[in-house]
């Protein structure tokens, strides 16, 4: 049986790894899929303490962020179209009409 | 069909070896590992094969991008039309919707019939909300195409 | 592996009655969508009307509920849902921003020809989600209001969507906004993990083994409180509730976890701005309040004082005591530097969370019984802000008109005698962010600061009174451009169309009666304790 530490680093390594893209990236699909990399990192913590404990409250948490997941997806792909059809670019240091 | 008898010799072969199918995480795998394998081998074969076999003759006809047909005028990497987006977006929101269905089904039943009674109307329910969302784009025009 | 459920599977008890006001809320939302979608476009008027009968019956429901947050019945969903005071009052401020909104928003709609319907049901449906965030007493209904909130949010800010900074607006929001709930749900899980305990299942169907024993983390708020000191991995506990302080830093827009709010206030609508700097904020609080307070309390373990929950009640103050600090200051002083109105109040805004923050450390230092007060006088707080912020940017919508063209200072050069009635009540909401008595800002101040005091927290007070002192530069600053400078370009006075006038109205009631009067709102605030640490089983 692998411990359960082993499967919560792993999950902290994508968070991480997540965080530094959402930092680094600078286009906007990638940025998306680093949030994506985050909140499954985030699943996969839940399922490891599920299935350790044998109970099933951290897997139906897991569904409910599946689908938050999806629907974020979507409200992001309307925004990235709108963005789109204004300006024909993803990058956000394009994205600068306000300052930073 | 050959790869689905191969998941299951893998899988007496794995059942055999670990006492009362209590086995852990990884020897758990042992069929996938196994349908990996013959998943690579399979495609990787035939290619490596016909590079010995095959006679090679190169002219001008076969060297262009279809031997028939018209020619390409554009990019490949050409853009989608935005629509396509809009059809993902509502694609992804109402599948990941069934998420919820399928562990309901498991246990709507439930120990009474009480709980019977209310899993039912509450999935009625999310069903009809559903249902309203989907008039919604309906109506909102988001499934033309044009 | 076996997977049980804890409880059996008979019908839950659902207890409809406390859920009303979010039910009416809910159906409300959908009703408005249904009559956007099937009537033509002249329906404006319409779902703005029905939207506020649909608000004023939730304020009934609410006011109605009231009475009953003393009784014993005050549990809904299993636990899920809880009906407190803290609730009740964060329900009935988030009500009065959406209200005020839609009424801020309706001309706007019009200059703009923007699907109303649309924005109305956005509206509602972010309002339910602060409502939720405000009633959960679990972390996943806390999680599920928050992006619910967040999700509707996001189209709000990029609503006028040809419009460039709109939509960059709705971008930056949404991927910092995504971004912190990614962290609010690693700290989730973290306290999921941390909290487990063992618990005897209930045997499976036939052919299971004798009844045995299993281990379940928990994400109630009130069970979380129980096992603060007894859980199995107390480091996960501390990381859990750091990550959860992030994501609620976030979504308050506390400094250092600021830097989204003065792009996406700038860029976004000027209406969508004012809901979003009195609304989702507030909502932040109430759920960063219930979490904290409620589910990481002062525990001592039996004799000893350095327990886990001793710990880490001492670990999250002393970080939300650094973060009241930084984000007063921050948003001060960075606040004096800027030359657009929009982005002024949003640094003003960051400003008054770090204020409320004051509020929330005294809370969190406070006894059960004072702590009561402690949150009352955040909610006070935070209303006073909404009623005051939503003024101040209902004036500022006129003005900017159509496309948000004239948000500069320098826009609002010797406007002063040209239109009176806007620059006055301007320069009241100004003066009452800024905290002068008799207006509701200064009550407000006067209420979160003595708590504080009362918890002797001496020099929190007192950066927070240096910290006013700073604020007077840009708040009087925008009066005297308005009273005291020549306009240099053709100004017209803007007609002031019905809703305005309404909200205008309102809000200047509001304020001086909040300032003058705020008895009876903080009694009906802190008429009830919040519910006991233990009250789950």
């Amino acid at each position: 049986m692998i411990p359960l530490s082993w499967y919560l680093a792993l999950s902290a390594v994508l968070f991480t790894i997540g965080v530094v893209g959402v930092i680094i990236k600078r286009n906007v699909i990638s940025m998306f899929m680093c949030i994506e990399l985050m909140l499954n990192a985030v699943n996969l913590t839940f399922v490891a303490f599920s299935s350790y404990f044998g109970d099933v409250t951290g897997q139906l948490f897991v569904f409910i962020v599946m689908t938050v997941a999806a629907a974020e997806a979507a409200v992001g792909l309307g925004i990235v179209i709108a963005i789109f059809r204004n300006r024909e670019s993803l990058d956000v240091d394009d994205a600068s009409v306000l300052r930073l | 069909m050959l790869s689905a008898l191969l998941l299951q010799a893998g899988m007496s072969l794995t059942t055999a070896r670990t006492p009362a199918g209590v086995g852990g995480p990884v020897s758990g795998y042992w069929p996938v590992m196994v349908f990996f394998a013959v998943a690579v081998v399979f495609p990787v074969l035939p290619v490596v094969l016909g590079r010995f076999v095959r006679p090679n003759l190169y002219g001008e006809a076969k060297m262009r991008p279809y031997e028939c047909g018209i020619d390409p005028t554009t990019e490949a990497h050409d853009r989608f039309t935005v629509r396509f987006y809009i059809v993902a977006m509502l694609f992804l929101v109402f599948d990941v919707e069934t998420i919820f269905l399928l562990p309901w089904a498991i246990i709507f039943m439930g120990d009474d019939f009480s709980f019977t009674k209310f899993a039912l109307l509450e999935m009625f329910f999310f069903i009809g909300i559903l249902v309203v969302g989907y008039y919604y784009a309906w109506r909102k025009g988001a499934l033309e195409w044009a | 592996m076996n997977l049980s459920f804890a409880i059996p599977l008979s019908a839950p008890d659902v207890n409809f009655r406390l859920l009303l006001p979010e039910l009416i809320l809910s159906v409300t939302g959908v009703v408005v969508m249904l009559v956007d979608a099937f009537t033509g476009r002249s329906q404006r008027r319409a779902t703005a009307t029905l939207s506020l009968a649909g608000l004023a019956a939730t304020a009934w429901a609410t006011l109605w509920l009231w009475p009953s947050a003393q009784g014993a019945d005050t549990r809904a969903w299993g636990g899920m849902i809880v009906l407190d005071p803290m609730r009740l009052s964060f329900t009935l401020v988030f009500l009065i921003v959406a209200a005020l909104t839609v009424l801020i928003s309706a001309i706007w709609v019009e200059w703009e020809g923007l699907p109303a319907g649309e924005f109305h049901t956005l509206l509602l449906f972010a309002t339910v989600g602060m409502m939720l965030m405000a009633s959960g007493n679990d972390l996943v209904m806390i999680f599920l209001g928050l992006e619910i909130l967040s999700i509707a949010t996001y189209v709000m800010a990029g609503f006028r969507k040809n419009d460039l900074r709109s939509n960059e607006s709705s971008l930056k929001y949404f991927i910092l906004g995504s971004f912190s709930s990614a962290f609010l749900l690693y700290g989730i899980a973290l306290v999921y993990g941390a909290t487990a305990h063992e618990v005897s299942a209930q045997p499976q169907a036939s052919g299971a083994l004798a009844q045995h024993v299993i281990l379940a983390g928990t994400t109630n708020i009130s069970a979380i409180a129980e096992r603060v000191n007894d859980g199995l991995y107390p480091p996960l506990l501390f990381a859990g509730a750091a990550m959860l302080m992030i994501g609620f830093g976030f979504k308050i827009a506390s400094a250092p976890f600021h830097v989204w709010t003065p792009d996406v206030y700038e860029g976004a609508p000027t209406p969508v701005t004012a809901f979003m700097a009195a609304g989702p904020k507030a909502a932040g609080f109430a759920a960063f309040m219930r979490v904290f307070l409620l589910a990481f309390p002062f525990v001592a373990a039996s004799g000893q004082m350095r327990s886990t929950g001793a710990q880490l009640h001492d670990a999250w103050l002393g970080a939300l005591w650094i973060l009241a600090v930084l984000t007063m200051t921050v948003g001060n002083v960075v606040a004096l530097v800027q030359t657009n109105v929009k982005r002024m109040l949003a640094y003003s805004s960051i400003a008054h969370a770090g204020y409320a923050l004051v509020g929330f450390v005294a809370a969190g230092a406070a006894d059960s019984a004072h702590q009561t007060d402690a949150v009352a006088a955040v909610v006070f707080y935070l209303l006073a802000y909404a009623v005051m912020n939503l003024g101040a940017f209902a004036v500022v919508t006129l003005i900017a008109r159509s496309g948000d063209r004239r948000t500069d200072i320098e826009d609002y050069r010797g406007i002063g005698f040209d239109s009176p009635a806007l620059s006055l009540t301007l320069s009241l909401f100004l003066l009452s962010l800024l905290g002068v008595p008799l207006t509701a800002g200064f009550m407000g101040k006067v209420m979160v600061f003595s708590q504080a005091l009362g918890e002797g927290y001496k020099w929190l007070v007192v950066i927070g009174v240096l910290n006013t002192a700073i604020s007077v530069y840009y708040y009087l600053g925008l009066i005297v451009v308005m009273f005291f400078r020549e306009r240099t370009t053709e100004w017209r006075a803007p007609r002031i169309p019905t809703t305005l006038a309404v909200v205008l109205v309102l809000t200047v009631a509001g304020v001086i009666y909040l300032g003058l009067f705020p008895g009876r709102v903080i009694n009906a605030f802190r008429a009830v304790q919040p519910i006991a640490v233990s009250s789950l089983r």
